[in-house]
C-alpha cells in the first residue's frame, strides 16, 4: 500500500523568518539584514586593501567588535561567523 | 451696578496672565477683578469707555467627528466643539465658554487680543463665532507684540476691524487638515492591530509626524547598517631649541596601514623646514536676532533644553512682558520697537548695566537676518525688570535672548588663522589655529560664543626643525550621528514641514508615542515598523511632498491669495486613497505592528549579556510559583544557572551597561522616591566592599 509522505499532504503556508532576527523574510534575511550583508560583504576588500590582507573571519570578527558598526551589521557578522 | 447691568466694549485674550496684563496696562492700575463662571476677569474704564476683559486657555475648541466612534473610518466631516466634549482638555474649556458666553450679552463691542498669529487668530475667531454669537466678522483687532505697557497702549489706541482673516481660516483648515489626517491614520492603523489578535491600542501618525518619523527612520537605518572603515591618523611632534609642537600629516586620514609606516619611516629624526606660515584675517560679522527655532537650537546647544521645554520657557517670559512673542519667524528687529529704549531698559539690569551703557553710546543699529514674519519682529528684550524670582531655565533663557541682543547691535569680531606647513622631505604636516584679535560682538555674547582659541607656536618661513616622534594611530570612520531634538527641528525647517509653532511638539509627540526614545532619538523597532508599513501601503502619508504642499497651500490662504476649500477638498482625496489600501490589506499591516509590538516587549525584559555563560541574555523572568521577579538566564534551558534576586517593588528598567566590578547588567529601579542605579549581582565585589 503506497503511504503518502507528509510533503505530500497539504501544508498550511509558512512565513519564512529572518534567521538573524526572526522578522517575516523573503528568503533566509529580513530586508535590513539582507542589506547588512551586503554593506559587510562590500566592505571586505576595503579591509584587505587597508591592512594589506585579512582573512574573512578575521575581518568579520573585528566588524562584529567594533564599536562604530551598527547593530544590524554586527548581528549579520556574528551569523556570517556561525554565531 | 453689576457687570449685566452695564454695556461695555469686551477684550478677549488668549491666556489668563495677558489678561491680567492687558488689564494692568489699560486701566493704569485701577482694573477690578471679579469671578464669572469661575473664572477671573477685570473690568475698568478707559478714556470714558467701560471695559471687560477675559480669557481663554489656549484652545477652548476643537475639531471632531460627530459619531466619535473610534472603530469607524473614513471620517471626513467634521465639526467644532468645546474642547472638554472633544477630550482634548479639561472643564475649564466648558466654563472659560460659558463665562465669554455670559459676558458676551452686555457687550456692545468686542476686540480680538489673542496673540498675533495662526492659532492667536483662530481662538479669538473661535470664540468671537461660538460663544459670541457671531461676532468674528465685526470684532475689532488689537495687534502687539510684547505685553508691556508701552506697546499695549498702542495697540489699543490702533485697534482696526478684522479684515479677510486668512490666519484665523488658515488656522482652521490646519486643525480640520490635522484631524481628519490623524483621526483615519490612527483608526486604520489601529484597527489593524485589533484584527491581527492584539489587545486595542492606540496608534498614531500626524501630517507632520509621518514625514518626520520618515527622516529619523532613514537616519537610523544608515547607523544599522554602518560598516567603519579603517584609516590611521599620523602625526609628527617638531622640535626646535627645547620648543615641541605637534602637527598632522596633511593627508588627515590614510588609507592604508603600509602608506601610514612609511611615512613614520621617511620622517622620523630628519629635518622638517617650516615651508608656509599663512596668517588670515576674518571678520566675523555679530549673530542675527533670534527666531524661534534659532532660539530653540542655541538653548539646545548652550543649556540642552528640549525645543519644547525651550517654548514653554520663552512663553512664561513673554507672558511676564520680558521678552516680546517667541512664536516668530523673523530675524529681524524693525526700528519700531525702540532700540534705545530697550538698551536704556537693560542698563538698569546689574549684569547687562556696562555693555547695554556702551551700546548706548554708539549708533545702536542691529544687524538683521534674511528671515521675515509679517506678524511679529524677531524675540527680543522688552527692557523691563522682572517682577518674581525666575527659575534657572527662565534665567537661562532670559540671558540668552538679552545676550543676543546685545550681540546683535555689536561691531564685528576680528579673528586671526595661523596655517604653518612644515617640509619633511616629500612629507608634508600642516597645523591650523586661529585666535580673536579683537571680540567685537563676542564681549556682548559671553560665554554663547562658539569659537576658542587654539595656542600655537611662534614659527616662521625658513625655520628648521628635528622630527622626533611620529605616531601612527589607527582609527575607524564614525557611524552616521543620530539625530537629535535640535538638528531634527532644523531639518523639518529645512524641508518646510510643521510651523515654527508645531515643530517642537511634533518632536515631543514621536516620544511619547514609543516611536523613538527620548533622549538619544534611537527609533525603536515599533516606529521602523510603523515607517516600512506606510511605506509599503500608504507612501503618500509619509512623503515630505504632500505635507511640504499643504503647508505652502495653508500659507496661501493666511496671506489670503487662495481659499482653504479647494485644500481641503484635495487632501481628503490623497487621504482616502491611501486609506483604501490600509484597508486592503488590514491583517498583513496588523502582523507586523503586532510582531513589532510583541518584539518591544520582549526587548524592555533584557538587561545584558550573561557574565557566566557568555552566550546567553540576562532576564527579567517573574517566578511561576512565588509570583516574584528576578533575573534569570535565557540560557537556562542548555544548563546556565546564572540568577540574582531583584526589587519586588517600583520599575525596573535596563540601563544596558554592565557594571565595570563584575559585569554584569545594572538596572535603574524606579519606584516612588528618587530613581537608583543597581547591580543585579549580588555577590558583585564594590557591594562587599561598601
Amino acid at each position: 500500500m503506497e503511504t503518502l509522505c507528509k510533503s505530500h499532504l497539504p501544508q498550511e503556508e509558512e512565513v519564512m523568518k529572518c534567521k538573524v532576527c526572526g522578522r517575516e523574510a523573503v528568503s533566509d534575511l529580513c530586508v535590513h539584514h539582507a542589506k547588512a550583508k551586503e554593506r559587510v560583504q562590500a566592505a571586505y576588500p576595503l579591509w584587505a586593501v587597508a591592512y594589506g590582507r585579512i582573512d574573512w573571519e578575521v575581518y568579520l570578527d573585528n566588524v562584529k567588535r567594533n564599536p562604530q558598526t551598527g547593530q544590524w551589521a554586527k548581528e549579520i557578522a556574528g551569523y556570517l561567523l556561525g554565531g | 451696578m453689576s457687570l449685566a447691568d452695564r454695556r461695555y466694549t469686551l477684550v478677549i485674550c488668549e491666556k489668563p496672565d495677558a489678561a491680567r496684563k492687558m488689564s494692568e496696562a489699560l486701566a493704569g492700575g485701577s482694573a477690578k477683578s471679579s469671578s464669572v463662571n469661575g473664572t477671573t476677569v477685570f473690568s475698568f474704564s478707559r478714556k470714558g469707555e467701560e471695559f471687560v476683559v477675559c480669557s481663554a486657555q489656549g484652545h477652548v475648541y476643537g475639531v471632531s467627528d460627530p459619531a466619535k466612534e473610534r472603530a469607524v473610518y473614513p471620517v471626513f466631516d467634521v465639526e467644532w466643539y468645546p474642547s472638554n466634549l472633544v477630550g482634548e482638555d479639561s472643564a475649564g474649556a466648558a466654563k472659560r465658554i460659558l463665562a465669554v458666553k455670559k459676558l458676551a450679552t452686555s457687550a456692545s463691542r468686542f476686540v480680538n487680543a489673542c496673540d498675533f498669529d495662526v492659532e492667536g487668530e483662530t481662538i479669538g475667531y473661535n470664540l468671537l463665532r461660538y460663544a459670541c454669537g457671531g461676532k468674528e466678522g465685526t470684532a475689532l483687532r488689537a495687534k502687539f507684540s510684547t505685553l508691556t505697557e508701552h506697546d499695549l497702549l498702542s495697540a489699543f489706541d490702533d485697534m482696526k476691524p478684522q479684515t479677510g482673516q486668512g490666519l484665523a481660516r488658515a488656522g482652521r483648515a490646519r486643525h480640520a487638515i490635522d484631524f481628519v489626517w490623524g483621526v483615519n491614520l490612527s483608526r486604520a492603523l489601529s484597527q489593524s492591530v485589533l484584527s491581527s489578535g492584539h489587545r486595542y491600542r492606540t496608534m498614531s501618525i500626524g501630517r507632520v509626524q509621518g514625514p518626520t518619523l520618515g527622516f529619523l527612520v532613514l537616519r537610523e537605518r544608515e547607523i544599522r547598517e554602518f560598516v567603519p572603515l579603517p584609516y590611521w591618523k599620523v602625526q609628527g611632534v617638531f622640535e626646535r631649541d627645547g620648543k615641541k609642537f605637534t602637527a598632522g600629516y596633511s593627508k588627515e586620514k590614510v588609507g592604508v596601514k603600509a602608506l601610514a609606516e612609511k611615512v613614520k619611516e621617511e620622517c622620523i629624526g630628519k629635518e622638517a623646514v617650516a615651508r608656509s606660515v599663512r596668517r588670515t584675517a576674518v571678520r566675523v560679522e555679530p549673530p542675527v536676532p533670534f527666531n524661534i527655532g534659532d532660539l530653540q537650537k542655541e538653548a539646545y546647544r548652550a543649556f540642552g533644553f528640549t525645543p519644547s521645554r525651550t517654548l514653554q520657557v520663552a512663553e512664561r517670559l513673554y507672558l511676564g512682558a520680558l521678552i516680546s512673542y517667541p512664536r516668530t519667524g523673523s530675524q529681524r528687529l524693525p526700528p519700531s520697537i525702540n532700540y534705545r529704549g530697550i538698551l536704556q531698559g537693560l542698563r538698569e539690569l546689574t549684569e547687562y548695566s556696562s555693555q547695554a551703557a556702551e551700546l548706548l553710546m554708539s549708533e545702536a543699529k542691529p544687524a538683521q537676518g534674511v528671515k521675515e514674519d509679517p506678524a511679529h519682529p524677531a524675540i527680543h528684550p522688552t527692557g523691563e525688570k522682572p517682577r518674581r524670582r525666575l527659575d534657572f531655565a527662565e534665567v537661562s533663557i532670559f540671558d540668552l535672548v538679552v545676550r543676543r541682543f546685545l550681540a546683535a547691535f555689536g561691531p564685528p569680531a576680528r579673528r586671526e588663522l595661523v596655517e604653518i606647513t612644515m617640509n619633511a622631505g616629500e612629507h608634508e604636516f600642516r597645523l591650523v589655529g586661529g585666535r580673536t584679535v579683537l571680540p567685537g560682538w563676542m564681549k556682548y555674547y559671553g560665554r554663547y560664543v562658539g569659537y576658542k582659541d587654539s595656542e600655537l607656536p611662534v614659527v616662521f618661513e625658513g625655520d628648521s626643525f628635528r622630527v622626533g616622534e611620529v605616531s601612527v594611530e589607527e582609527k575607524f570612520e564614525q557611524k552616521p550621528l543620530r539625530y537629535n531634538q535640535s538638528s531634527l527641528l532644523e531639518k523639518m525647517e529645512r524641508e518646510g514641514i510643521g510651523t515654527k509653532a508645531t515643530r517642537a511638539d511634533i518632536i515631543a509627540t514621536l516620544v511619547e508615542r514609543g516611536y523613538v526614545s527620548g533622549g538619544s532619538m534611537e527609533v525603536t523597532d515599533l516606529g521602523l515598523s510603523v515607517v516600512e508599513i506606510l511605506a509599503k501601503y500608504a507612501p503618500t502619508i509619509i512623503s515630505t511632498e504632500l505635507t511640504r504642499d499643504i503647508e505652502e497651500r495653508l500659507e496661501g490662504v493666511e496671506s489670503e491669495t487662495r481659499g482653504e476649500a479647494e485644500l481641503l477638498r484635495e487632501t481628503v482625496r490623497s487621504i482616502a486613497s491611501q486609506l483604501m489600501e490600509l484597508y486592503a490589506n488590514e491583517e498583513t499591516v496588523g502582523r507586523e505592528i503586532d510582531s513589532a509590538l510583541m518584539s518591544a516587549v520582549a526587548k524592555s525584559f533584557v538587561l545584558g549579556r550573561c557574565p557566566i555563560c557568555k552566550t546567553g541574555e540576562l532576564r527579567i523572568v517573574r517566578s511561576k510559583t512565588t509570583k516574584k521577579r528576578f533575573v534569570g538566564c535565557s540560557n537556562y534551558p542548555s544548563g546556565c544557572r546564572a540568577s540574582a534576586p531583584l526589587p519586588q517593588k517600583g520599575t525596573v528598567k535596563a540601563t544596558h551597561k554592565a557594571c565595570e566590578h563584575c559585569s554584569w547588567p545594572e538596572v535603574y529601579v524606579v519606584g516612588a522616591g528618587r530613581p537608583w542605579k543597581l547591580c543585579v549581582n549580588p555577590t558583585c565585589p564594590r557591594k562587599k566592599k561598601s
